[in-house]
């Protein structure tokens, strides 16, 4: 027998590509097709319409075309079809009708319109009698061949399929007892004797009263995994797996999901072929859940965290308060985040962030609130212990998690009056707005920049005016006669002094005499014949004697008597 | 002589009737105000607050409480007005600072579209550093330098720092000076308030203002503001759409 053959005969690589073939569905747009089996048939024959649509988001129904000379006699008959190819799911339904033509002559199937899609008219040519040859007859693909194998006469044997191959598709749960929101994994596995080619599902399996999410699926050798069923001997390869959660309690059903699997060619002349097989459905019984004030309906085993993201933060600014469940279960169901009321500080709605990864175990990884905090006051803001209740399936029990308290600190700014107090627990606290308490007085503000610009002004035009003054007064005191600045008089004095003193000698002595009354008078015209004028005109002649006589004898008394006369001078007139 | 009981009495009843806060302070006006916020009466809130403000009683305080209940009334534009004009009052308040920046981005507005004006930034800094006290003081410190180098001229020093201080006061006088050269600016605080080619309700409208946006004012007309929108279009737009950031509120009309 070639089938007993087959079965030591594996074709691993063949299979496995099949079986790689499994992958997530992909979402996408349809395409509408309609089609005949014959475009020119006999009044006496049969037309077989199939109008197909292929993808996602067609509509359930799709409404039968105008028919001109043509009669339905049967259908619609609708299939479903959902194959996977190079990891890209696709979906198809057909639905057909068998038509009946009226009368010799011209018919057409009319357009159909589905959605955004068209499919265009199908005229077909109707003649007398009956022109399509009669049906075949329908041969168990793997029976014999309809063309004979020229090989059989000569080997004595026949190459054909001769029975039916041994495939099993197998739904295996983990487990059928549970409780609500407890993880299931349901592996789908073939179990097999022969190549396979090719492996789809011809219905998509419904998993009604479950949380479904996909799981990888497991590494197993090329080979698959050696099993025993009802005493024989296969090789299991698992194609798919889920992980179910179960949402309510009783005893939920799994149906059985059907395949169309692919058979490999044997040899030349071997067609291959496709068959059909089924998985039992599987009964998994379900526990409620105890019920518990402020359970949050998490299931699994968990660890509840908080922080601050500072201890001290200014009046008016904001805080991060970050609540984190980490662990596995069903931590993807749970949406709503503690309820967060703080006195003093205003709390806005959470986001929530997770970081979830699916495993045999459940879902793990963490969920996330984040809180803001703005303090309404400074002083502290207390955070209580804040709760996570959830049912450990280990305890059978509800737990509840608590994190530490948590200061955080306000500085700075005024202390608001007339907090509201705390709201009660299990309350949402969307805090009160931060108002200012004191009606702080406005400090007049500053100058206007052109009261600046005029005060500036101002000052400069004082300057002007104090420069402008000393030089009146010195221009006054000219025309009094009073030649000198007092400061020009003060500094000729000290000259004089200077010159009366010991150590300097006669020359030096005259030499400041001179600078002295130069500066107390300036330049004495020789036309003046005023009495100030001779009288300096003399000091200056005797300074000069002083100055260039011969070092004949003593010019100290000479020298002081001389500083002492400029200085009479310079007291009277300058 | 002088005024007898029976003048003076009617023109004190008078004022009292005419200027509700006579009777009570300002700060328990306020905080009456506050109150009526948190009991979440706003429009009520924000009436008391434009009395305060406009009795002279105007401070970052104010605005702030006056940008909450705005915000919480959902009035975004109101909101960023309080606020601007409270950091006009204290350029140094930073929560004022940063929840302008909060409402901005709430707004969707660009930086640039609440900031027409430089040099109105320019005066804020001005204003927050007191550059107008610092040029006074050295203007006055120069002054009395000067003085001093001519009545002691063998003092020594005294000409040279009031050289010093004269200059440093004129280019401190300078920044405030500069800042007073800033066209006024007001802030759209109705969405999608309109922009008229006329000063009347009857005229055409040319375009309409976003909300929250700042805009320079060009000319003033009773109730009307001529401005020009960021996109540089210029119409009028109605003073309870569009309200000053250099002056308090005005009074509500009678």
């Amino acid at each position: 027998m070639r089938t007993v053959d087959r079965g030591s005969r594996w074709a691993p690589g063949t299979a496995l590509a099949a079986l790689l073939l499994l992958a997530p569905a992909v979402a996408g747009a349809f395409t509408l097709r309609s089609e005949v089996d014959a475009r020119r048939v006999g009044v006496q024959d049969q037309v077989q319409l199939t109008i197909t649509v292929e993808g996602s988001g067609a509509p359930d129904e799709i409404p039968l075309p105008a028919l001109k000379n043509l009669d339905v006699v049967g259908g619609p008959f609708q299939s479903t079809q959902v194959s996977i190819v190079n990891g890209r799911m696709t979906q198809s339904r057909s639905f057909t009708y068998v038509l009946q033509p009226r009368a010799v002559g011209s018919a057409e199937v009319g357009a159909v319109q589905a959605g955004d899609q068209a499919a265009p008219a199908i005229p077909i040519e109707i003649v007398a009698g009956s022109v399509r040859p009669p049906p075949p007859r329908r041969q168990d693909p793997f029976g014999t061949d309809p063309f004979g194998d020229p090989f059989e006469e000569v080997f004595g044997r026949r190459r054909g399929r001769a029975a039916a191959p041994k495939l099993l598709v197998q739904a295996i749960p983990s487990r059928t007892r549970l409780r609500v929101g407890e993880p299931l994994v349901l592996t789908y596995a073939l179990d097999t004797q022969t190549s396979v080619a090719d492996l789809q599902f011809k219905e998509a399996p419904q998993f009604a009263g479950f949380w479904v999410e996909d799981l990888e699926r497991p590494q197993t050798s090329p080979s698959g995994e050696a099993v025993t069923v009802d005493g024989e001997a296969y090789r299991r390869f698992p194609v798919m797996r889920k992980l179910l959660f179960p949402t309510k309690a009783g005893t939920l059903p799994i149906p059985a999901a059907t395949f169309r699997i692919g058979l490999a060619r044997q040899g030349f002349f071997d067609t291959g072929g496709v068959v059909e097989r089924a998985t039992k459905a599987v009964r998994v019984a379900v526990e409620p859940l105890p019920e518990a004030p402020g359970f949050s309906g998490a299931v699994g085993r968990f660890r509840a965290t908080a922080s601050l993201d500072r201890d001290v933060v200014p009046l008016g600014e904001a805080a991060m308060l970050r609540f984190r469940v980490e662990g596995s279960g069903n931590l993807k169901w749970i949406d709503r985040g503690p309820e967060v009321a703080l006195a003093g500080a205003r709390v806005f709605p959470p986001q929530a962030k997770s970081d979830l990864r699916t495993t045999t175990e459940g879902i793990a990884g963490s969920r996330t609130w984040e809180f803001v905090v703005v303090p309404e006051t400074s002083g502290t803001v207390e955070v209580p212990a804040l709760s996570f209740s959830y049912f450990d399936p280990g305890a059978g029990r509800i737990v509840a998690a608590e994190t530490a308290p948590l200061t955080l600190r306000v500085e700075g700014g005024t202390v608001a009056v007339g907090l509201p107090a705390p709201p009660k627990a299990g309350a949402r606290a969307t805090g009160t707005l931060p108002l200012r308490s004191d009606l702080d007085p406005h400090g007049g503000g500053a100058l206007p920049g052109r009261t600046v610009a005029l005060l500036a002004s101002l000052a400069l035009l004082l300057h002007a005016g104090i420069w402008g003054a000393s030089r009146l007064r010195g221009a006054s005191r000219r025309r009094e006669g009073r030649a000198a600045s007092p400061r020009s008089v003060r500094a000729a004095l000290r000259d004089l002094e200077r010159a009366a003193g010991e150590t300097a000698s006669k020359e030096q002595a005259a030499s400041l005499v001179e600078k002295a009354l130069h500066e107390a008078f300036g330049d004495v015209p020789d036309e003046d014949e005023g009495e100030r004028a001779r009288a300096v005109r003399a000091l200056l002649d005797d300074a000069r004697f002083v100055r260039y006589a011969p070092q004949l004898g003593e010019y100290g008394d000479k020298v002081k008597d001389l500083a002492a006369r400029a200085a009479e001078a310079v007291r009277k007139w300058a | 002589m002088g005024l007898s009981a029976r003048t003076v009495l009617p023109g004190v009843l008078a004022a009292a009737l005419a200027c509700p806060l006579l009777g009570a302070p300002a700060g328990e006006r306020f905080r009456e105000a506050n109150e009526l916020v948190r009991a979440g009466d706003y429009p009520k809130a924000i009436a008391l607050y434009g009395e305060l403000a406009v009795s002279g009683h105007e401070s970052a305080s104010l605005y702030w409480n006056w940008a909450q209940a705005a915000a919480a009334r959902g009035a975004q534009g109101e909101a960023l007005w309080a606020l601007l004009r409270a950091r006009e009052l204290d350029p140094g308040d930073r929560a004022v600072v940063r929840d302008v920046e909060r409402l901005r981005e709430a707004l969707n507005l660009d930086p640039a579209e609440i900031a027409p004006e430089p040099l109105a930034g320019v005066g804020r800094w001005a204003r927050r550093f007191r550059m107008d006290l610092l040029a006074v003081a050295l203007v006055v410190l120069s002054l009395v330098a000067h003085v001093l180098a001519r009545a002691r001229p063998r003092t020594g020093g005294g000409g040279g720092l009031a050289w010093a201080a004269l200059g440093l006061g004129l280019l401190a006088a300078s920044i405030p000076l500069a800042a007073s050269l800033a066209r006024p600016t007001a802030t759209v605080v109705r969405r999608g308030a309109p922009l008229l080619d006329a000063a009347s309700p009857t005229a055409e409208t040319t375009g309409s203002l976003r909300e929250g946006e700042v805009v320079p004012v060009l000319e003033s007309s009773g109730a009307w503001l001529r401005v020009e929108d960021n996109a540089g279009a210029r119409g009028w737009a109605h003073v309870e759409d569009v309200r000053r950031l250099d002056t308090p509120p005005a009074p509500p009309p009678d």
